[in-house]
C-alpha cells in the first residue's frame, strides 16, 4: 500500500492522439517525490538532447508535488517542465493557484505531453477518465472566454483550466500558463512550449481527497489547523497576507537594490507612488489566495480611470511593481497594473516582458532602434502609455513585439552594437527585479540556477544575516550555523547557498509554496519532515529532503550539460560587476573576482567538474542516481 | 516626527500601523526608538532618516521621516 501519492502519470501523445497511464513505483517516487524532482527524471528518461523546444520532440510535463493538494497552507504548487525556448536550456515554473491540487484530487502525480497535434486540442481528465476534445473553436479566445466555454462544453463550473492565451499561441519565447486566470508558471517559456504542441488547456476535475490517501490523515488536518490560526499570529506570514508581495518595494528601494532604468541604479525617485500604501489606497480591492492557503497572499486590483484594468487577471506581485515600475522608470501605479493584466490576459512572463521592454528603452534612448521599429513608440525610460502598448506589441508580434517576443538575448544579437551589453539576461532568461549587488548569495544563485536567472532558486542573503532573526532561527535546524552578511561571499557563504538551495529546490519538489517554509516564511523545518512523514509514513529526516533537492538540481544540471551548457554559462550580466550609479549602494559593484572564486567553491562544494560542471560519478552514487553519470557523454 | 514599520515590522505595532506618528520630544538614537516601538532588535534590518540609510546609534530628531525596515526575502 502507498500513501500520499497514487503513482499515476497520464501520457498524452498529441501527434497520435493516443493516451496512456503509467505507474511509478515507490522506490522510485521517494528519489523523485513530485514537482521539480519528478519533471527533470522525467524529462532525461523521455526525450533526447537537442530537439526544437517548439518542435514535436520537445516533452512537456505537468507534475504536483508530492504534498500538492494536501489541506494545509501553501501545499499547492505544481511544476511545468521542458526544454526551454527561451534559454535551450532546462525549462521550469512552478505555479500555485488551484489546478495541480485539482490534478491530485483526480488521482494523477504528472502528465507528460509528447508530440504535436495537428489542430488546437484540449485535455479534460475526470478523476480517471481523460480524453483529448477539439480546441480550435477556442484557439485566439481570452483565458475568460476559453474557459467559461470549457466549462460550458464540460457542464462543470469547478472545472480547473490550465491554459495559454495569445502569448503561449503565438509562440512568444517567455510566454506563461495560467489556471483560474490568476495563477501562473511564468518562467522559462513553458506556454510557447504548450502553444507549439497546439494545447490550448487541460481542464481537471477530481473527486478524491487528499486526507483519503495520506497515511495519517489526522495529523495532515492538525497540522491545517495549527497553520491557518498562525499566519496571523507570525510576523512574515502576517505580512504576506497584508501586504504580499508588493511590501518589498520600499524597503528594497531604501536599501539602494531596487531595479531601476534596467539596473542602472537601485533607488527611483518615483517609489512613493508605486509602495506599498499607494498600492493599497490606489489599486487594490480583495487579498486571494490558491487551495487551502491561509495566507492569502495574492492581490486583486481594479482599476477605472487613466487605465481600464480587469479583477479577473489578478494583480501586480512585487516583480512587476518593480519590473514595470521603477525598471521602466515609470511611477504610474494604474500604468503598472495594466502593463500586468495584459501579460495575465496574453499569459505573458511579467518578469520577462518588462525586462523585455527596459531593454528596448535603453536600445531606443541609445538610438539603436527607432520609431520605425516601434510602430511610431517613443519608447523611452517613463513612457508609461507606450510600456503597456508594448506589452501588446510583445503578444501579437507587431513592430519591435515581434523581436522582444524572441527574449532579449536573441534580440540583442540581432539588434547589435551595444544591445547585448543592455540585455539583462543570464542562459536567455532575463534577470528578477532583485539586484545581486546588494545580496551577493543570491547572484550566485541566478549564476548557477539552471533555468537561467531566478530569483527563488536559493536564499536572499538577508534573511540569514542576522543570528537574532525570525528567519535566521527558523533555518537552524538545516545546519545553519553562522549569520553572515548580504554582502559577504566567503567559502562560508557558498556553503550557505549550497545548503539553503537545496532547500528551496525540495520546496519545489514536493509542491510547498516558497512563501510556507522557513526561512522565507513561518512554517517549521520539522514540520515539513512530520507532513512528508504522515503524507506517506516513510521515515524521511531533514537530511533526505535537502538530498531530494539536491537530486533534483544534479538532474537539472546533467539535463544542461547533456545540451552543451558549461561553466562559461554560470555567469553574471557585465552590468552587475560596474557600480550603481546612486542610492544606498552607489558606487557598489557585484565582486568579480571573488564571484570566480565563489563559483570554483560552489562546484567543489556540489562535487561538479570545475569546467564543465557536469556532477561526479561519486556524487550521483550518493544520490542514488549513477544511472544519469552518462547520459552527458 | 513619523515612523515607518516596513514589511513585517508593523506586526509589533499594536494596532499594526505601518506609519506612526511618534512625539518629538528630546532626541533619542534609533535603537532607543526601535525598542520603544517594541521593534525587537533581530527583526531590523536597517533603517534610514529622510530617506538615508542611518546606524541604529545615530539621533532621531523632531521632525525626521524613520523608517525602520526587517530582512527581506525574495518572492
Ligand atoms: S502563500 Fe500565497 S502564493 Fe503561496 S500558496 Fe499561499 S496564497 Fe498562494
Amino acid at each position: 500500500m502507498i500513501y500520499g501519492f497514487t503513482g499515476k502519470i497520464l501520457y498524452v501523445d498529441l501527434t497520435a492522439g493516443r493516451l496512456h497511464t503509467e505507474t511509478i513505483d515507490e522506490t522510485a517516487y521517494r528519489l523523485y517525490p513530485g514537482g521539480r524532482a519528478l519533471a527533470a527524471y522525467l524529462l532525461l528518461k523521455h526525450m533526447p538532447a537537442g530537439v526544437d523546444p517548439l518542435g514535436p520532440d520537445n516533452v512537456l510535463i505537468l507534475a504536483n508535488g508530492l504534498l500538492t493538494g494536501a489541506p494545509f497552507s501553501t501545499a499547492t504548487r505544481f511544476t511545468a517542465a521542458a526544454r526551454s525556448p527561451l534559454t535551450g536550456a532546462y525549462g521550469e515554473s512552478e505555479a500555485g493557484g488551484f489546478w495541480g491540487p485539482e490534478l491530485k484530487m483526480a488521482g494523477w502525480e504528472a502528465i507528460v505531453v509528447t508530440g504535436q497535434a495537428a489542430t488546437p486540442v484540449y485535455l479534460s481528465i475526470q478523476d480517471d477518465r481523460a480524453e483529448l476534445r477539439d480546441a480550435r473553436h477556442l484557439w485566439g479566445r481570452e483565458p475568460e472566454e476559453a474557459q467559461a466555454i470549457i466549462r460550458d462544453e464540460l457542464g462543470d463550473k469547478l472545472t480547473r483550466i490550465l491554459q495559454i492565451g495569445l502569448g503561449g499561441e503565438n509562440l512568444v519565447r517567455f510566454a506563461a500558463l495560467t489556471n483560474e486566470l490568476r495563477h501562473f508558471n511564468g518562467r522559462t517559456g513553458m506556454g510557447a512550449v504548450m502553444g507549439s504542441k497546439r494545447l490550448k488547456a487541460v481542464a481537471v476535475r477530481g473527486s478524491n481527497r487528499y486526507l483519503g490517501i495520506a497515511r495519517d490523515p489526522q495529523s495532515i488536518a492538525d497540522l491545517g489547523k495549527r497553520l491557518a490560526k498562525r499566519v496571523k499570529q507570525h510576523p512574515q506570514s502576517w505580512d504576506l497576507q497584508d501586504k504580499g508581495t508588493p511590501g518589498l518595494t520600499a524597503g528594497l528601494n531604501t536599501a539602494g537594490i531596487l531595479p531601476t532604468r534596467n539596473f542602472h541604479t537601485g533607488e527611483f525617485e518615483g517609489v512613493d507612488n508605486l509602495r506599498w500604501e499607494a498600492y493599497e489606497q490606489e489599486i487594490l480591492t480583495a487579498r486571494r489566495s490558491c487551495y487551502a492557503c491561509a495566507v492569502r497572499c495574492k492581490r486583486e486590483v481594479t482599476v477605472n480611470d487613466r487605465y481600464q484594468v480587469s479583477s479577473e487577471y489578478g494583480g501586480p506581485e512585487y516583480e512587476a511593481v518593480a519590473g514595470f515600475g521603477s525598471n521602466c522608470m515609470v511611477d504610474d501605479l494604474q500604468a503598472v497594473a495594466k502593463a500586468n493584466e495584459l501579460c495575465n490576459r496574453y499569459t505573458l512572463d511579467a518578469i520577462s516582458t518588462s525586462s523585455a521592454i527596459a531593454f528596448a528603452m535603453e536600445c531606443f534612448e541609445h538610438e539603436l532602434i527607432g520609431p520605425d521599429e516601434t510602430g511610431g513608440l517613443e519608447l523611452r525610460f517613463g513612457n508609461a502609455e507606450a510600456m503597456v502598448r508594448c506589452v501588446e506589441m510583445i503578444a501579437r508580434r507587431e513592430h519591435i513585439g515581434n523581436l522582444l517576443a524572441e527574449g532579449t538575448r536573441r534580440a540583442a544579437e540581432v539588434i547589435g552594437d551595444d544591445a547585448p551589453y543592455f540585455a539583462m539576461q543570464i542562459k536567455g532568461q532575463e534577470l528578477p527585479m532583485h539586484d545581486p549587488r546588494g545580496k551577493v548569495g543570491l547572484g550566485l544563485g541566478y549564476a548557477v540556477s539552471e533555468t537561467g536567472a531566478d530569483h527563488l532558486t536559493a536564499f536572499h542573503d538577508p534573511m540569514v544575516a542576522n543570528p537574532e532573526s525570525l528567519s535566521f532561527k527558523g533555518a537552524i535546524p538545516l545546519g545553519v550555523r553562522e549569520a553572515l552578511p548580504p554582502r559577504d561571499l566567503s567559502r562560508k557563504k557558498v556553503e550557505l547557498y549550497a545548503l539553503l538551495e537545496n532547500w528551496s529546490s525540495m520546496e519545489r519538489a514536493v509542491g510547498l509554496c516558497y512563501f510556507g517554509p522557513t526561512p522565507r516564511s513561518f512554517i517549521a523545518v520539522d514540520e515539513v519532515v512530520d507532513a512528508v512523514r504522515a503524507a506517506t509514513g516513510w521515515d524521511v529526516t531533514v537530511e533526505e529532503l535537502l538530498r531530494i533537492g539536491e537530486r533534483a538540481t544534479n538532474l537539472a544540471r546533467i539535463f544542461n550539460v547533456r545540451e552543451g551548457l558549461s561553466r562559461a554559462d554560470d555567469t553574471l550580466p557585465q552590468r552587475l560587476f560596474e557600480p550603481l550609479e546612486s542610492g544606498a549602494l552607489a558606487g557598489v559593484a557585484y565582486p568579480k573576482d571573488d564571484f570566480a572564486r565563489a563559483l570554483t567553491e560552489l562546484y567543489e562544494v556540489k562535487g561538479w567538474d570545475p569546467q564543465t560542471t557536469m556532477p561526479t560519478r561519486e556524487k550521483l552514487a550518493a544520490l542514488g542516481i549513477e544511472w544519469a553519470a552518462d547520459l552527458a557523454g | 516626527m513619523q515612523v515607518h514599520l516596513g514589511g513585517h515590522l508593523s506586526f509589533y505595532d499594536a494596532e499594526r500601523r505601518s506609519w506612526v506618528e511618534w512625539p518629538d520630544a528630546a532626541p533619542l538614537t534609533l535603537r532607543g526608538l526601535a525598542e520603544r516601538l517594541g521593534l525587537p532588535a533581530g527583526e531590523i534590518a536597517f533603517v534610514a532618516v529622510n530617506r538615508r540609510l542611518a546606524a541604529l546609534d545615530d539621533l532621531a530628531r523632531p521632525g525626521d521621516r524613520v523608517e525602520f525596515f526587517p530582512p527581506m526575502g525574495g518572492g
